[in-house]
């Protein structure tokens, strides 16, 4: 009842395309992320779907109901803002209170869905304290609360941790996912920070310049993504991407890394995708699955850049067209001008066309 | 111990040059706030004028103690001029405030020609009043424009004597008033309507508000204080009405539309009795500075309610 749909949605500011038909469905119940760079459509979806804009094209359906011209107030969305918008002139109680009390709900009723829903966010005993001194964590609180008295079936939420310095971040990504399992809500979740959309979505939506990318679990995404783009979005560093061709040889199809002199092997379901194409292609790996290796099978690359992250080190490999990034334990023994040679673990290696930069893989 | 004993010693020093220092802009500040205001004390406890021959400074041979506070209290010319300034501050006052309010809801959303229509609401403010005087008394002549259009809208020759007749002189007074003030209500409100966040209105749309309930709980809270001081200016101002006032009427006919300043105005110029003039000045000096202690008082609580 209340999964959403979005069928060809479109939205244009003048001769700008903020989103190109975007489809997508979101199972009732489910944590959606909607991920992607600045500028890429994300807000503009969320506001589409909480009714503050109106798109240009394509249907939004809340269930079966379509929810065009249906206004903002009458579409049972709970919505929190960037900065979370809490009414600063009133009190925690009063902003708790403020939505069935437009709807002129009886005061023995609010009384009782406000004490209910404090009780729950651990906002008892702040209710009387005044809303403009309050941390930041509250104000997110008390943002939800006020959203979640309503019960709306469908939460969205707008950045809403993309005020809070990094630390108390990994409180509140915690704190949110249980509130999601506490309320049980459809949860649409716009973010730039693909940490928040792994940890918590049940799926992220990949967008970018306005056209989705990729619609899967976190896993999926990560591991499997179709194409160019998610990969080098998704994951802390990028999949690294090397341009090459495939050849035929006697341990099976490789790929032709060219300069780099390297012929490394592919998964057999790559393998059948890849064979046959024409074109070059692009080698992806993720820098977590490249192992150092004593000579043999593997890329021989100078080391440019050590960068050390703590529990491990990120190796920076070579330059321009064949620059590679590995991910080692931090007692890494590799320092800058030497040379290393990296093996990617073969199961984990993805291709991609090189011309239209979608994944290639069989079926 | 003895630095600590030298410190003070040190501060002192520096007091004493610094004190020496401001000295001569001490001398002007206490010359231009506090001396005439001692000398209008001075002068409001003599029976003293021009035409006595006497220098103010030796007004004192004219000494008559309070009688100016005492005739004043009696003075019912002074008591009906004072009640007339109020009944043009409560009708005037919250007339440009909620017209000053309608205009600005409507100028804060966007509509084509906004930007004309915005210059031509703020000129009334910049005409001089001395000329909106002159306008409004053209206007309400009794063949004037404004019986012309009453004339064509009801079908018969109207003629009415707007500035002869006690009540309507008032009326035009009063209208002359919003006319040219309105405006800077305006002007104030929509400051402080723009400045009410965006989002805490989004939010309240989607909590279900309609707009009327946006506009009280959310748009006036936030613009109490800008509101308080909108209001604080216009009734100060309104208070000392004057040249728009004296150009249309002089004041009549009679004293049906003598305020307080006008009163003023011809006891200074007509009757000369300068003494009088100082009592009943330093008494509404003394009046309006209670009124704005409480208003400030009521600010600073509005502040901290919407801090």
């Amino acid at each position: 009842m209340s999964a959403i749909h979005l069928q060809n949605l479109v939205k244009k500011f003048g001769d700008f395309t903020a989103l190109k038909t975007m489809d997508l469905a979101i199972a009732d119940g489910e944590f959606m992320a909607l991920l992607g760079p600045s500028g890429c459509g994300k807000s503009t979806t969320m506001n589409m779907i909480a009714g503050m804009e109106e798109p240009t094209g394509g249907k939004i359906l809340f269930g079966e109901r379509d929810m065009a011209g249906v206004p903002m107030g009458r579409r049972g969305v709970g919505f929190v803002f960037q900065n979370y918008a809490i009414f600063t002139h009133m009190t925690v109680r009063q902003n708790l209170a403020y939505g069935p009390k437009m709807r002129g709900a009886p005061k023995a009723e609010i009384d009782r869905r406000v004490g209910a829903i404090a009780e729950m966010l651990q906002l008892t005993p702040l209710l009387d304290r005044k809303a403009d001194r309050l941390s930041v964590n509250i104000l997110q609180r008390v943002a939800i609360g006020r959203s979640a008295i309503m019960e709306p079936a469908i939460f969205l939420l707008d950045e809403p941790l993309s005020n809070v310095d990094a630390a108390f971040r990994a409180v509140m990504r915690t704190e949110l996912k249980q509130l999601q399992r506490q309320f049980k809500q459809t949860m649409v979740y716009v973010t730039h920070d693909q940490l928040e959309a792994m940890s918590m979505a049940d799926r992220i939506a990949v967008m970018d310049h306005g056209v989705l990318q990729q619609v899967g679990t976190p896993l999926e995404v990560y591991n499997n993504p179709a194409n160019v783009f998610v990969a080098r979005f998704i994951g802390a560093p990028g999949m690294n991407l090397l341009r090459g061709r495939p050849a035929e040889s006697d341990r099976g199809l490789v790929i032709d890394l060219g300069p780099l002199g390297a012929t490394p092997p592919l998964p057999a379901e790559i393998a059948a995708a890849v064979r046959g194409a024409r074109g070059d292609v692009l080698y992806g790996f993720r820098p977590e699955q490249a192992t150092l290796v004593e000579g043999g099978q593997g890329l021989s690359l100078p080391v440019t850049f050590v960068e050390r992250i703590g529990a491990r080190t990120i190796v920076h490999l070579g330059q321009g067209e064949s620059a590679v990034k590995a991910v080692f334990d931090n007692d890494v023994g590799l320092a800058i001008g030497q040379t290393a040679v990296v093996a990617p673990a073969v199961q984990s290696v993805r291709v991609f066309d090189a011309a239209t930069g979608l994944a290639m893989i069989a079926g | 111990m003895k630095t600590v004993q030298a410190k003070p010693a040190l501060r002192d020093e520096g007091a004493k040059l610094g004190f020496r220092l401001t000295l001569p802009a001490q001398i002007l500040v206490l010359f231009i706030a506090v001396f005439p205001l001692l000398m209008q004390l001075y002068i409001s406890l003599t029976d003293w004028s021009p035409l006595s021959g006497l220098g103010w400074w030796s007004a004192w041979s004219l000494w008559n103690n309070f009688a100016n506070y005492t005739d004043l209290a009696v003075d019912a010319r002074f008591w009906s001029a004072l009640k007339r300034t109020a009944i043009v501050m409560i009708v005037c006052v919250p007339a440009e405030f909620l017209l000053g309010l309608a205009l600005a809801t409507l100028f804060a959303d966007e509509f084509p020609g906004k930007r004309i229509f915005y210059s031509i609401l703020l000129m009334p403010m910049m005409v001089v009043p001395a000329v909106a005087g002159y306008m409004f008394f053209m206007l309400f002549q009794s063949g004037g424009p404004v019986n012309d259009i009453l004339s064509s809208i009801s079908g018969f020759p109207v003629t009415i004597a707007w500035l002869s007749d006690p009540t309507l002189a008032l009326i035009a007074v009063m209208v002359a008033d919003i006319w040219q003030w309105t405006p800077l209500m305006f002007l104030i409100l929509l400051a402080g309507l723009v400045g009410v966040p965006e989002d805490q209105i989004k939010a309240a749309t989607l909590l279900g508000a309609n707009p009327w309930q946006r506009f009280v709980t959310i748009v006036l809270p936030k613009m109490k204080t800008i509101i308080i001081i909108a209001l604080a200016i216009r009734m100060i101002e309104n208070f000392k009405i004057f040249d728009t006032l004296y150009i249309m009427t002089g004041g009549g006919p009679g004293v049906a539309t003598e305020t307080i300043s006008v009163y003023i105005y011809k006891l200074t110029t007509q009757d000369l009795i300068w003494g009088y003039v100082a009592a009943i000045a330093l008494a509404i000096l003394i009046v309006l500075s209670i009124a704005a202690v409480f208003t400030m008082k009521r600010m600073a609580r509005a502040r901290e309610v919407t801090a």
